[in-house]
C-alpha cells in the first residue's frame, strides 16, 4: 500500500513541481523512464508470486538504471547511442511485457 | 541442445528463449532461497531496505512525472509554432485579398475620372472608348459578360502496380494528362475564336501571362492551378461558341477524349465576371491625344 503510494505520490511531484530537465540528461530520460518502469513491473510481480524482496528491488532498481543510463552514455561517446538506445529498450520492453503477462496471469487467473 | 548444431545458434537462441521466459529477475527467487535458509531478518534492517524501496518508487515516479511533463511541453511547442506560422500566413494573405481588392476599386475610380474628364468633348469620348476597349483587352480591369465555359481534367486515374514497392497505386496515364501546352492551344483558340478576356481557374490573362509547367505543376503566371481547369472566356457567345467548337483545335480535344479519355466540355456561361489581372506592369506607353489635350502627369 505505501510502495503504491509512494509511487503516486512521485507521479504527481513529478507533475505539479514540472521541472527542466538539463540538456544533457534529456536523452537519458526516456531509458531511465523504462528502466524504472521494469523494476517496477518486476516488483509487482515477485510480490505477486510470494517472493518480493525489498533489498533485491532497491538494488534492482538503482543498477537497472544507472546501468541503462551508462548503456547510452557509451554509446553516444561511440557514435552508436540511438542503435543502444533501441537494445535497451526492446530488451528492457520484453521484460516489462513479459512480467505484466505474469501480472495478469496472477490477477485474472488466466 | 543436440551436439551437431553450431555453438553460435544454440547461445543466441538460448540467451533470447531465458529473455523470453525468466522476464523476472533471478535474484528474486535466490534472495528468497536464502531467506528460507536464514530465517527472518532483524527488523531494524528490514525498515531501512524499506525505506530505501519507497524511496525508489518515489524517483520511479517522479521519473515519469517529469518524462510526462516534459515530453508535453515539447509537443505543444513545435504545435504552437506551426499553428502560430498558420496563423500569420492567414492573416497575411487575408490582407492580400484586402488590398487586391483596395487596388481593383482604386483603379475603377481613376478609370471612371478618366472617363469623366474625357466625356466632356467629342474626341475624349473617342479617347475614353479606346482606353476602355484597350484595359479589357490588357486585363487591366475586371469584366463581365456572357461567354463559354471550357473545363479539362485529367483523365481518371488507373490501377497500376508500383515498379519499387509492388504496391497497386492509382496513376494517371501519361497520354491523359493535361500539360501546359494542352491549355496554351486551348486560350489561344478561344482568342482567335474572338474571345475578349480569359481567365484559367479564375485567373485573368493579361497579354503577358505565361502559361507553362514546373515540375508537375501548371503555373499561370507563377501561381498554381489544378485540374481540372476552367478556362472562362468572355465573349459574344453566338459567335464565341460555334467558332470555338468548330475550330480545329475543339475537334482535337474531342477526339483526345474519347482516346485518352481526357476531360474537355463546352459549356455556354450567360453571365460571368473575371477579375482584373493581378500581375501586370505598364511596360510601353504612347500618348495618342493631341497637343491640345496637353501633357498629363
Amino acid at each position: 500500500m505505501i510502495p503504491a503510494l509512494a509511487l503516486a505520490l512521485g507521479i504527481v511531484l513529478g507533475l505539479i513541481l514540472d521541472p527542466t530537465v538539463p540538456l544533457w540528461l534529456q536523452p537519458y530520460l526516456p531509458i531511465a523512464v523504462v528502466a524504472a518502469l521494469d523494476s517496477v513491473f518486476g516488483g509487482v510481480r515477485a510480490r505477486l508470486d510470494g517472493i518480493f524482496d525489498a533489498k533485491v528491488f532497491v538494488v534492482s532498481f538503482v543498477s537497472n538504471v544507472l546501468v541503462a543510463a551508462l548503456i547510452v552514455f557509451l554509446g553516444d561517446q561511440l557514435g552508436v547511442g540511438a542503435q543502444l538506445s533501441t537494445a535497451v529498450v526492446v530488451v528492457l520492453g520484453i521484460r516489462i511485457f513479459g512480467n505484466a503477462a505474469a501480472i495478469r496471469r496472477h490477477v485474472f487467473r488466466a | 541442445m543436440s551436439s551437431h548444431r553450431p555453438r553460435i545458434a544454440s547461445t543466441t537462441s538460448g540467451m533470447l528463449s531465458s529473455l523470453l521466459e525468466d522476464a523476472l529477475d533471478p535474484a528474486y527467487a535466490e534472495a528468497a532461497a536464502r531467506r528460507g535458509d536464514a530465517g527472518e531478518r532483524d527488523d531494524r534492517k528490514r525498515s531501512q531496505t524499506l525505506s530505501l524501496m519507497i524511496g525508489c518508487l518515489l524517483v520511479a515516479g517522479l521519473l515519469l512525472g517529469i518524462a510526462y511533463t516534459d515530453t508535453r511541453a515539447e509537443a505543444p511547442g513545435s504545435e504552437r509554432a506551426r499553428l502560430a506560422l498558420l496563423a500569420d500566413v492567414q492573416r497575411d494573405s487575408a490582407r492580400t485579398a484586402e488590398l487586391q481588392e483596395r487596388l481593383e476599386q482604386l483603379r475603377a475610380e481613376v478609370a471612371d475620372a478618366v472617363d469623366a474628364g474625357l466625356v466632356v468633348t467629342e474626341e475624349g469620348r473617342a479617347q475614353s472608348e479606346l482606353v476602355q476597349r484597350l484595359e479589357a483587352a490588357t486585363g487591366v480591369l475586371a469584366v463581365e459578360g456572357p461567354g463559354l465555359v471550357v473545363t479539362m481534367s485529367d483523365a481518371p486515374p488507373e490501377e497500376s502496380v508500383d515498379p519499387v514497392s509492388g504496391e497497386s497505386v492509382e496513376v494517371v496515364p501519361e497520354a491523359g494528362l493535361v500539360l501546359d501546352i494542352d491549355l496554351q492551344v486551348v486560350v489561344n483558340a478561344l482568342w482567335a475564336a474572338g474571345a475578349e478576356a480569359i481567365a484559367v481557374d479564375g485567373r485573368r490573362l493579361a497579354p503577358t501571362s505565361s502559361i507553362r509547367t514546373a515540375g508537375e505543376a501548371i503555373l499561370v503566371d507563377f501561381q498554381p492551378v489544378s485540374s481540372p481547369y476552367v478556362v472562362e472566356a468572355v465573349g459574344n457567345p453566338d459567335l464565341l461558341v460555334p467558332r470555338f467548337a468548330g475550330s480545329e483545335t475543339a475537334g482535337r480535344y474531342d477526339a483526345y477524349r474519347q482516346l485518352y479519355g481526357i476531360g474537355f466540355d463546352l459549356a455556354r456561361a450567360e453571365q460571368m465576371s473575371l477579375a482584373a489581372a493581378t500581375d501586370y506592369d505598364l511596360r510601353y506607353a504612347e500618348n495618342t491625344a493631341t497637343p491640345t489635350a496637353g501633357p498629363t502627369k
